[in-house]
């Protein structure tokens, strides 16, 4: 995901610039409060381990052989923010040294791969995770599940920026200043190739550095798992699922419901009769089931998720939103009802004594 | 040849690919053989520039601030300018200003014009097809799905600007890397703008790049001289490679121990010192001058060619 000087304007190069210096700022504090006067040794040792990480060839099944990166290696074993000095310090390197990456393009390539990658790669790692044991298998696969996710955000990334360019810059005539491709063939061409080969030899490389820490050095996991257990048995036993935070989540997405009214179109199939373009379909006419049972319900209490004639659309999506969710709250709760009922009969049943 | 000269072999130049491998064509061959190769590679550039960052010439003489200050005027410049003839005139500056500095032009081309046509060719030659930069159609190549498919003008145009961009952005980079010690370009660095933590941590890594880098050879060449037939097994390789990177995180992380426990014991506080830079002297000045004219001529003839 490496972008070279040239394919992008100074515009957009300006832009990351800006936005990866607080990111810089936050990082460098974050990880000096936490290993103090140790800060310059182990995050300069980082950088250097995360340059020569790119180096490492993965082998992969067709013969051939690929690299990973290694962003959200370095952020589950050193932690994220630690991820983001270390990586940015190599990128400068390859940049500066090696000429992998541009130099102008070093802040768009920094937000990639060393903002992106290991901030989304590590959020999935810490989630998929959550409740498990220092040792357990089940954290190397977190580990490369979260280098898959944090490569495929950080290609996501990079394809965005180039098909961005022709978009913004172009000249009179139309001629593409910079990277020519446009988002809809940018994305397709990048994602591709990372879904598939690029995201798994990340995955394969994350998990197995991940599982080797845990046979080999189990001390070197500990440096950002510090109050992790490391045997299953000692984790403390799960507390029960969030139900606040889907209560929260509901509610946050109820109140969101009068973005419906932005959007312009409609989905497909959801038209009136009316308003349908059936000369596309070559047809001349509605056709007669149609047109009967299109209004065959005309009882709706909230019309069009609205009431008192559209006259306040936001309001009136607002409640068809409470309503509904309580409607549906009283189904299943009539459901688990009647449900629990019926166990409890034939519990009753098969006790009874023969 | 001086006797610090850079073995021949070593200097033979490889494709310049992505380092993360999403672009590019992939040799198939051994993994270890490749890594090896890629761990030479590292080696031989920085061999390299330490051979021509001491040796005679126009640009070795210059301050590296002012070399850094007009590497980065001169990118955003290519990147402003929006004429094909520009940007080749720029390239030709380049290439003037490398043999100027006793550069192998040889080296400088190659340099650029493998890595353009493997990143840049294939990215840039369907765009010059209508179905990606609609436009005038000059070259028609028949019909695709009952619409005409051409090279249009404007997609010839833009793949030339992307071309020459690239190859001028790469060769300014080469040269001020090639002509500027390390030593000199992190003082640089931190006279300009940079953080003098960031650039302390900056030269460390740097500098124990090459001592993990001594370490990922030896595994590979342990790994090599034990290896009798092909390698076959794609498992057990990658798990190999996993390890071998665990491995190496675990030297890391033990040599970064051992230079903090040495920095303590040398008195190390938490402030870091790089080399003091000297007093600008004339000639620095007169090369920045000479810099931001060419570059004001360049910006303003690309204006120029606009109307």
């Amino acid at each position: 995901v490496h972008i070279p000087d040239g394919y992008l304007s100074p515009a957009t190069c300006g832009t990351f610039g800006v936005a990866m210096v607080p990111v810089w700022v936050t990082a460098g504090r974050r990880v000096r409060k936490v290993v103090r006067s140790r800060y310059v040794p182990l995050v300069a040792l980082g950088a250097a381990y995360s340059f020569l990480v790119m180096m490492f060839n993965v082998p992969i099944p067709d013969g051939t052989t690929a690299h990973a990166v290694g962003a959200v290696l370095v952020a589950c074993v050193l932690g994220p923010w630690a991820a983001v000095v270390a990586v940015s310090i190599a990128l400068l390197i390859q940049a500066l040294f090696f000429g992998d990456g541009g130099v102008l393009a070093f802040a768009a390539n920094a937000w990639n791969m060393a903002f992106v990658m290991p901030m989304v790669g590590y959020a999935t790692y810490r989630l998929l995770a959550r409740h498990v044991s220092l040792t357990s298998p089940r954290r190397a696969v977190a580990a490369g599940v979260g280098g898959y996710v944090g490569l495929n955000a950080a290609a996501l990334c990079a394809a965005v920026e180039f098909g961005l360019q022709p978009t913004l810059f172009h000249s009179a005539n139309g001629t593409p200043l910079y990277a020519p491709f446009h988002l809809s063939q940018t994305i397709p061409a990048m994602m591709l190739a990372h879904l598939t080969i690029a995201g798994l030899v990340e995955l394969a490389l994350t998990a197995g550095v991940v599982a080797y820490l845990q046979r080999a050095n189990l001390p070197l996991l500990r440096i950002n798992h510090a109050a992790v257990p490391v045997h299953d048995g000692d984790v403390a036993p799960t507390r029960p699922f969030g139900w606040r935070w889907a209560f929260v989540g509901l509610g946050v997405m109820a109140v969101l419901t009068p973005l419906g009214l932005l959007a312009p179109g409609g989905a497909f199939g959801e038209d009136a009769p009316a308003k349908l373009d059936l000369r596309r379909y070559h047809l001349g006419a509605v056709p007669d089931g149609l047109a009967r049972y299109a209004g065959f319900w005309h009882h709706a209490l909230f019309d069009g998720y609205g009431f008192s004639h559209d006259r306040h659309p936001a309001l009136g999506y607002l409640v068809s939103a409470f309503v509904g969710i309580a409607a549906i709250a009283v189904t299943v709760a009539l459901v688990a009802g009647v449900v629990r009922l019926a166990r409890v009969r034939r519990r009753d049943v098969e006790s009874v004594p023969v | 040849v001086t006797a610090t000269a850079t073995p021949d072999w070593l200097t033979r130049p490889e494709l310049g690919l992505c380092p993360c491998g999403c672009i590019g064509r992939r040799r198939k061959g051994s993994f270890v053989e490749k890594t090896m190769t890629g761990a030479a590679g590292v080696l031989r550039a920085a061999m390299l520039s330490d051979d021509t960052a001491t040796g005679p010439g126009l640009l070795q003489r210059v301050d590296a601030r002012v070399k850094v200050l007009a590497l980065l005027a001169s990118l955003v410049t290519a990147g402003l300018v929006h004429h094909v003839a520009v940007l080749a005139a720029m390239y030709v500056v380049t290439l003037a200003l490398a043999v100027a500095s006793r550069l192998s032009l040889t080296f400088f081309v190659k340099r650029v014009w493998l890595f353009v046509p493997i990143f840049t060719g294939v990215v840039v030659l369907p765009a010059t097809l209508n179905l990606v930069t609609p436009g005038h159609v000059v070259v028609p190549l028949g019909t695709w799905f009952g619409q005409p498919v051409g090279v249009t003008a404007q997609g010839l145009t833009s793949a030339g600007l992307i071309v020459t961009r690239v190859a001028t952005s790469i060769s300014l980079v080469v040269l001020v890397t090639l002509t500027t010690s390390w030593s000199r370009l992190l003082a640089a660095l931190r006279a300009l703008f940079v953080p003098r933590v960031f650039v302390a941590v900056l030269g460390m890594s740097y500098r124990y790049l090459f001592h993990l880098l001594d370490a990922v050879t030896d595994m590979y060449t342990a790994r090599k001289a034990r290896t009798v037939t092909r390698d076959r097994d794609v498992a057990s390789s990658r798990r190999y490679v996993a390890a071998s990177a665990g491995a190496l995180f675990g030297k890391a992380q033990a040599l970064s121990e051992e230079v903090h426990f040495a920095m303590l014991a040398r008195g190390y506080t938490g402030d870091a010192r790089t080399i003091s830079n000297t007093r600008l002297r004339v000639r620095d000045m007169v090369f920045a001058l000479a810099v931001l004219a060419a570059l004001i001529v360049t910006i303003g003839g690309d204006r120029v060619l606009v109307r």
